[in-house]
């Protein structure tokens, strides 16, 4: 079965990733250094998306696994980033503050910001229909759980609208990644995982 | 690329009582049915359109908790819609091995009237979209509502509305409302209370209370309820999710379909 590299950012309950995983007929590992990701093949990268911006950066750091997402990222290899692990491709968020009182820096490898969502009700659950450019992700309805999002990026290929636009996913190099969660978006979501694991 | 229109669709969720691994049924307080197992009646719901699934543990005792969150990873594995656990999480600790299990989020009712620091604690920990605090109001024949505890056997003193909003301030993602004077009565939900705690909360709300026919759920949708929790017209086979959405969208009312 292929095997896909699932990054710990030790920030979350990663059950339901692993489970939408195997329901779609792949293999998830669970990846904690970057020994582990060269003794393997793997089809693609998973950034999972629990836990805080802050955290999860501080996270990658310390385990310098940020160095290992960033080299994939650059060899033009599959990455799937799902909400947090959207955002952290990004320059910063307004998440969590460092100790100057500014934001946490990201990766950096997609220019734009994480700031808070001015929706109506906080923190935004539940169904959105998105605008997508790509077929991939045209008429679907998926689960959304956030109150940070990027407004627009030169990388977006899907936008919603809750009190304000803000961005669905982004496409860049081999970077495919979501603010809304595919693993928890029914079949419509499985089917979005299951097409960018596969294609 | 997206016009200025609020996309957040309307959520059906379906609540099942789980006690020791099965979905029950009480029967006139004593007997419980059985009613099936949790992951293939929840699997039944999300095929039908389902857009969230509670479970609530009615018989929660320290004594079947691995039974119970051995039921959580089951459900975990197979559902792919987001699901709630609730029914005797006490402390931190519970809350933890739930949402460890597999669980999305958590409810809390009792724990949180007798504990509210604990709303803080889990909102710091696993963020405020993880719980979900549960509020049983009964409304009094002179029209006030009373807070209930202990699933609706004991009254409080708390003052409903400032109750709802120190759930918020503490942290909650979400309000499970339920109007106990409603509950099974299938006239229904609460939807003057749901109107008026909806627009007081900038938290969602879930009604809860008094559904029997798809056209409650139009309802309490057009009164501003962010979501609506349904239990026995679902399981007693009268309506299915799929129908109640058939429902709304007939109504203008935009839900997920699948």
């Amino acid at each position: 079965m292929k095997k896909v590299a699932v990054i710990d950012t030790k920030a979350g309950n990663l059950f339901s990733i692993f489970s939408c995983v195997r329901r779609i007929g792949f293999e998830p590992e669970l990846i904690q250094s970057a020994e582990q990701i060269s003794q393997k093949e793997f089809v693609a990268m998973i950034i999972p998306g629990q836990g805080r911006f802050g955290t999860v950066m501080s996270n990658l750091r310390s385990s310098q696994l940020d160095k290992v997402i960033i080299d994939w990222y650059q060899s033009d290899k599959k990455i799937i980033g799902i909400c947090v692990g959207m955002q952290i491709f990004f320059e910063w968020s307004a998440e969590d503050l460092d100790n100057d009182g500014l934001g946490i820096r990201g990766l950096g490898l997609v220019k734009g910001t994480v700031t808070k969502l001015k929706s109506p009700k906080q923190p935004m659950v539940g169904w959105c229909e998105i605008d997508a450019s790509i077929s991939l992700l045209q008429q679907k309805t998926v689960y959304f759980v956030n109150s940070y999002a990027v407004k627009s990026s030169e990388n977006e290929i899907a936008t919603t609208y809750y009190g304000e636009q803000f961005v669905a996913a982004i496409q860049s190099k081999g970077l495919m990644a979501f603010q809304f969660h595919p693993e928890k978006s029914g079949s419509q979501g499985e089917e979005i995982l299951q097409q960018c694991l596969t294609q | 690329m997206s016009n200025s229109i609020n996309r957040l669709k309307p959520r059906v969720i379906v609540c099942l009582d789980v006690a020791n691994g099965r979905v029950v049924k009480g029967v006139n307080f004593k007997g419980l049915k059985d009613m099936g197992d949790p992951v293939e009646l929840a699997l039944r719901y999300q095929q039908q359109g389902a857009d969230e699934i509670v479970f609530l543990d009615i018989k929660a005792t320290r004594e079947n908790r691995s039974n119970a969150l051995q039921t959580v990873t089951e459900v975990a594995k197979n559902l792919s819609i987001p699901f709630t656990v609730g029914g005797g999480l006490n402390s931190y600790k519970d809350v933890s091995d739930f949402l460890n299990a597999g669980a999305d989020k958590v409810a809390l009712n009792s724990a949180a009237v007798n504990n509210p620091d604990l709303i803080n604690q889990i909102s710091l920990g696993f963020g405020s979209q993880s719980l979900v605090v549960a509020v049983d109001l009964d409304k009094k024949i002179n029209g006030d509502y009373k807070v209930f505890i202990n699933g609706g056997h004991k009254e409080t003193d708390l003052e409903p509305f400032r109750w709802l909003t120190e759930i918020q301030q503490r942290g909650a993602g979400e309000v499970l409302l339920t109007a106990m004077h409603k509950d099974g009565t299938g006239t229904g939900f609460d939807n003057d209370l749901m109107q008026k705690i909806s627009r007081q909360l900038s938290i969602q709300v879930i009604a809860s209370g008094g559904a029997a026919i798809p056209e409650h759920f139009v309802d309490t949708f057009n009164a501003g309820s962010d979501a609506a929790l349904a239990a026995g017209m679902f399981h007693r086979g009268e309506f299915s999710v799929e129908q109640v959405k058939q429902e709304l969208l007939k109504n203008n009312i935009e839900v997920r379909v699948c």
